[in-house]
């Protein structure tokens, strides 16, 4: 069990020094996932503010069956950063330099391999054509809705909406 | 909705593509809809290792009074008391101003810390530095080549050879006061692969796995 899952536990039992103790060991990493999200510290501040209160209250439904602790906590900030850019109308410039020009350049996601499951994804997404893996990076770390990712990547929105479906079943069948 | 529906549905969302109403709508079904429910898990589950592609970045100092506030109850704190948060990230421009009237207390040093990077620059380790003790958390742990050790090296600025901080446990996490240095910004924490007990001769002998610069917490 790592760190983070066994805190999780204690969190579930009421016990916030846990939850300091987490906070402590993630947030620095979480902010990064919400940055990546929201391009602006104080919306991604408000984004790790609101997804560690869900954690604090749904502990107790995190399943070490179903995934990492890191996973589970990754995804909770990520839907809080995504909420917040909805709420916006996701008025988030695409053209922001930290994004690049190429955004997804292949050898990026190296970067994820450490792991069994990163490599296995990292896999998968280098056999999907390049504009498909891009959109599903685009939306999934940097919170792109279709419409951006279309804008982006210079292609017509039913396009873009077409081919991430297509990308994500292809990954679901070589990650099966 | 037939299950190829149900998992293209669970896939978008998880994605973050469904717009406000799609999401709160999928939310609600997740509630009473077991199904949809573990098809959403299954997502989260293989995507999760994109997650490693956002830059690690240092929250503002100020975050987790602000959280600690919105959730209340528990360690409830008299209002006399200034809240002190209990690790690095903290303390901040109020501890600053605060220590100005607290004569009997010395100020503390500001917390300073570091994200020890691999060479594809991803996040290993999380470091901080209150009081000259550093201190030391994996990110993502891992395993290391069997018969290795990590031992963790310290390098002032200015200095033309690193010092040994000492080896790290495999549990990732490690405390330690070095006696001779000092933690101060800019100077460099590194970790090498030695050999059992790590090296002989005073210097990384083994690779550099991981490596980053110490700077004032909240600043990134």
């Amino acid at each position: 069990m790592s760190d983070a899952a066994a805190l999780l536990l204690r969190i579930a039992g009421e016990d916030r020094t846990a939850l300091q103790a987490l906070y402590k060991l993630q947030s620095v990493r979480l902010f990064g996932v919400a940055m990546a999200i929201l391009r602006d510290r104080d919306a991604a501040a408000d984004a790790v503010h609101d997804g560690f209160v869900n954690v604090a209250r749904r502990a107790a439904q995190f399943d070490a069956e179903r995934g990492t602790a890191e996973g589970w906590l990754g995804s909770i900030i990520r839907h809080a950063a995504l909420d917040i850019a909805r709420r916006r109308g996701r008025e988030i410039p695409t053209d922001d330099a930290t994004l690049g020009d190429t955004p997804v350049e292949a050898a990026q996601l190296d970067s994820i391999t450490a792991s069994e499951e990163g490599a296995r994804l990292r896999a998968c997404l280098a056999d999907l054509p390049e504009k498909n893996r891009q959109g599903i990076v685009l939306a999934f770390v940097h919170g792109l809705s279709h419409p951006q990712i279309a804008a982006r990547l210079e292609l017509p929105l039913g396009t873009v909406k077409a081919w991430i479906r297509r990308g994500l079943l292809t990954l679901r069948e070589c990650l099966a | 909705m037939t299950p190829g529906e149900r998992d293209a549905l669970a896939a978008e969302y998880v994605l973050g593509t469904l717009d406000a109403r799609a999401t709160a709508e999928l939310r609600g079904a997740m509630e009473t809809d077991a199904a949809l429910a573990d098809a959403v898990a299954g997502w989260e589950q293989r995507l999760a290792p994109l997650q490693l592609l956002a830059t690690p970045e240092a929250p503002p100092p100020d975050l987790w009074a602000r959280l600690e506030r919105t959730l209340g109850g528990g360690a409830r704190r008299k209002a006399w008391r200034f809240p002190w948060p209990a690790f690095g990230l903290g303390a901040g421009a109020l501890a600053a101003g605060l220590a100005a009237f607290i004569v009997f207390r010395p100020p503390p040093a500001a917390p300073l810390m570091t994200v020890l990077l691999t060479s594809r620059d991803q996040p290993a380790y999380l470091v901080e530095a209150e009081r000259g003790t550093l201190r030391l958390a994996a990110l993502n742990p891992r395993g290391i080549e069997a018969g290795r050790v990590m031992q963790l090296w310290a390098l002032p600025q200015g200095a033309t050879a690193p010092t040994s901080l000492g080896l790290i446990p495999e549990s990732g996490r490690f405390s330690v006061t070095p006696q001779n240095i000092r933690p101060e910004p800019g100077m460099l924490i590194e970790i090498s692969l030695e050999p059992p007990g790590g090296s002989t001769t005073g210097r990384p002998t083994g690779p550099i796995l991981f490596i980053g610069r110490l700077s004032a917490a909240g600043n990134s």
